[in-house]
């Protein structure tokens, strides 16, 4: 039972990179980006009926930039809002307007793609940010506890990697649990992430029972977690890549000075050049021995 | 019956042991005793085996002497001769004393310590148990690793043995205890007169001076205690008194003492005095020394004061004296034992010194040592990708971006939510199935962990096992490399006893669990390291062959 004290808040993260998703639709109509909206809304207004004090926020992961579809900047309070007539929780249908509305203007929006990966580190630091804001915002006593749902599509974009991994460790400190729902392809780096904060990966084998996944595997919070069975984790490759090949190796050579990854011997390290001695093999030198004492 | 080589040295006739009459022999090694009539001996004790003996007070009517061995068992004798049982009690009891001491050291502190070693430490208990009871390898093998280390802190220790410091309270911890008629009993051991000595020089003189030519040594002692010079007031009434000069002496050394003051220009010991507080939590200035009406009990406490200051420079000195004796001859400070010499061509430097520690911070100071070598990092960039291997990304031709962009806009210009339309129902339910327990996604994660399946004795057998397996291997893994004939000896009996280690204890605790159905393997790492050590022990085995033919 869930105190009034707590405060969960859940940060969703969609990958709408607009290439990803017309490929997709080309390759799959029955499973388009309309359809993985819905299904991200219904987690939406899942979470926020599930507790009084449940916060939300989705964040639109596009190239070049990430986009807070909710909550927008543009709502106001006290608008005058049609209601839906349906009789529905008014939050629920204030968020799923707001929402429908944002991604509209963000699809409508001429986009310049000079680059076509998606930048998931970037929407990440935002959604801790967002998460940093309204933990202090709270009143005291009220404990915080939140966590970050990724839904990706593309693949990774590797480029990232080191604000990538600034922003899991980031998490990491605030005990912000990051999980991974992945549509399409596994992603080292997102298993990575979910192993480091304590959250869950999962690759869905269909795509168009996204709802049910969403609602049975990340509706639950971190405590409610312990109590249910859930897929298990996954296991994740930690080897490292070498520097000279970027060669996944499990065993290597490491320059004492600079610390980097080689896969073979080198005297000289090509990054900061060092100069290391080899040892000399001990039978050069008996053979040496033994030459004399045949003279 | 004794042997004929051995020496009597001393036979004592009417002794009891057990209610029951016979003679005592005090051998060269060895204490016996026989029942009258028998030519056995019924009770014979080496003296390495004795921890100590014990005699019945002098009061007593029973004169009894008993023997403590090291085991904790004890024999008690009766001397039971009318006339001379006392004589012949003590004459056994010194010619023990003198003897005891010759045999007791070595083997007692080596048994002591493995005790002592058994009982600290349950795992090594546990061990032991495994290993030499069980007859795995010998009690000696066990210890000669752990003993090695006792052995070199105790050939350390005799070379530099510290001094054991005087306890300040020696005087106050001898305690006199009523002797039931007006009288006091004190009891000095060796350890009160060796810090009495110590302590107070004057007083070790006059011991060497009086005894043994004018008073025994109780006798000094009883002077010693009686006089005042021990007691709480020092009445010096000029008494017919051999202390009265080491009262005369102690004033000067304190008086020399004061006026050398400490040499700690810092210091000002002349500031301290008595500051009682006012009204108003002011402070109210002592009453001037000068004030010539003291009263009765201030002289008196003065006098204490005096004495128990006294006390205490007396004990520090002794610590110091032993120190400066061994290091420096002649030292440039005076020495502390009241005699001051004078060193004042030797204080500027002290008080330099001292001055300059209490102005500067170490660690304040500018830090001017050499400028350590930076890091020059030529290819920075490769510390930035990660673990990712460089992968081709997909191409995708302009056109299919324009594409791809212009269908979802197209898309997204009509969207609507549909939440009732979600998904079908049958693909909700083959997704639940496939996150039930069994479905595809949950496979490898229910397994319970081998904790929870493998009841507690077993894992605590199996602890053991491995605990012993880990020290037979260790002894085996350091033989190599096989240098000298005692390690190759070693080797051969450690591959010996590793396999009587797999056949006595491993088997019947493989069969154990295979009894009780347990289907977990866990034997199998303690087969992979036994494993191990044989195909080395092999491997070494040919090459010997081969190098020897």
């Amino acid at each position: 039972m869930a105190s009034e004290d707590e405060i969960n808040i859940l940060v969703i993260v969609i990958d709408v990179n607009p290439i990803w998703w017309g490929q997709q639709a080309q390759r799959e109509p029955k499973f388009t980006l309309s359809k993985c909206l819905d299904a991200v809304m219904v987690l939406a207004n899942s979470h926020l009926v599930m507790a009084r004090t449940n916060k939300l926020a989705i964040i639109a992961n596009l190239y070049q930039e990430s986009h807070f579809l909710y909550p927008s900047k543009n709502w106001k309070s006290g608008d005058d809002i049609a209601s839906s007539g349906d009789g529905k929780y008014e939050l629920l249908s204030v968020a799923n307007d707001l929402f429908a509305e944002e991604i509209r203007k963000l699809m409508d929006r001429k986009v310049n793609c000079t680059q076509t990966e998606t930048l998931l580190a970037g929407s990440l630091s935002r959604a801790l940010c967002y998460i940093n804001r309204v933990s202090k915002e709270v009143e005291a006593g009220q404990d915080v506890k939140s966590r970050i749902l990724v839904i990706k599509a593309a693949e990774d974009f590797t480029l990232q990697y080191m604000n990538f991994m600034n922003v899991v460790f980031a998490a990491q400190k605030k005990n912000v649990l990051i999980d991974a729902c992945m549509l399409d392809i596994d992603s080292g780096l997102l298993q990575q992430a979910c192993d480091i904060t304590g959250g869950l990966y999962l690759k869905i084998p269909q795509k168009i029972a996204l709802a049910q996944y969403l609602l049975w595997v990340f509706l639950p919070d971190g405590d409610q977690r312990s109590q249910l069975l859930l897929p298990p984790p996954v296991h994740v490759d930690y080897r490292a890549a070498c520097f000279c090949h970027r060669n996944l190796i499990e065993i290597g050579y490491v320059c004492s000075v600079c610390l980097s990854i080689f896969c073979n011997f080198s005297p000289i390290c090509t990054t900061c050049e060092t100069a290391f001695k080899m040892p000399l093999p001990q039978m050069a030198k008996t053979k040496k021995k033994k030459v004399k004492t045949v003279n | 019956m004794a042997s004929l080589s051995e020496e009597v040295l001393l036979v004592v006739k009417r002794v009891r042991q057990r209610k029951q009459d016979g003679t005592l022999y005090l051998m060269a090694e060895r204490i016996a005793w026989g029942p009258e009539g028998k030519d056995r001996f019924t009770v014979s004790h080496l003296y390495a085996d004795i921890r100590c003996q014990k005699i019945s007070p002098d009061g007593k009517a029973k004169v009894q002497l008993q023997l403590v061995l090291h085991t904790g068992e004890s024999s008690t004798f009766h001397f039971a001769n009318v006339s001379t049982a006392l004589k012949d009690r003590d004459a056994t009891k010194e010619l023990l004393q003198q003897l005891l001491p010759r045999f007791k050291k070595k083997a007692n502190k080596e048994l002591e310590e493995k005790n002592r070693m058994l009982q600290e430490d349950p795992v090594l208990f546990q061990l032991y148990k495994d290993l030499v009871v069980s007859q795995v390898i010998s009690a000696e093998e066990f210890w000669a690793n752990r003993l090695s280390l006792s052995s070199v802190d105790h050939s350390l220790s005799n070379n530099n043995k510290q001094e054991v410091g005087i306890s300040a309270a020696f005087l106050a911890d001898i305690r006199p205890q009523t002797d039931g008629c007006n009288g006091l009993r004190y009891n000095l051991t060796s350890d009160i007169i060796e810090s009495i000595f110590r302590t107070y020089p004057t007083v070790k003189q006059k011991y060497a001076e009086n005894v043994p030519h004018n008073l025994t040594e109780k006798e000094f002692w009883t002077h010693f205690f009686q006089s005042h010079y021990f007691h709480r007031d020092r009445l010096n009434t000029g008494q017919q008194d051999i202390f009265s000069e080491c009262a005369k002496q102690d004033e000067k050394g304190l008086k020399s003492m004061v006026t050398q003051g400490v040499k700690n220009p810092m210091v000002d010991l002349l500031a301290l005095e008595d500051k009682t507080l006012d009204e108003g939590y002011g402070t109210a200035a002592a009453p001037s020394t000068s004030n010539v009406t003291k009263t009765l009990r201030e002289n008196s406490n003065c006098a204490i004061i005096k004495r128990f200051n006294h006390h205490s420079a007396m004990v520090l000195a002794a610590g110091l004296r032993k120190v400066e004796a061994c290091s420096d001859q002649t030292s440039e400070t005076s020495s502390t034992d009241g005699n001051s010499r004078d060193s004042d061509l030797f204080q500027p430097p002290l008080k330099k010194v001292k001055l300059q520690e209490a102005i500067e911070y170490d660690d304040l100071q500018s830090d001017c040592r050499r400028k350590p070598i930076s890091l020059n990092l030529k290819k920075s960039d490769r510390y930035s990708h990660g673990p990712v291997p460089l992968q081709s990304q997909p191409y995708t031709s302009s056109q299919d971006i324009l594409n791809s962009i212009g269908v979802i806009q197209h898309e997204m210009k009509s969207y609507k939510p549909r939440l009732t339309q979600v998904m079908s129902s049958s693909a909700a339910s083959s997704a639940i199935t496939a996150l039930s327990p069994g479905g595809v996604l949950m496979q490898g994660g229910s397994q319970q962990t081998v904790n929870q399946l493998v009841p507690s004795d077993v894992q605590s057998e199996l602890k053991h096992l491995y605990t012993a397996a880990g020290e037979l291997l260790r002894h085996f893994w350091t033989c190599f490399p096989v240098n000298t004939l005692f390690l190759e000896e070693k080797v051969v009996k450690m591959q010996s006893n590793l396999e009587r280690f797999q056949l006595t204890k491993l088997r019947p605790f493989q069969e154990k669990i295979q009894r009780q159905y347990l289907s977990a393997n866990l034997t199998g790492h303690l087969e992979e390291m036994l494993q191990a050590a044989y195909s080395k022990f092999q491997a070494w085995q040919s090459r010997r062959m081969t190098r020897k033919t």
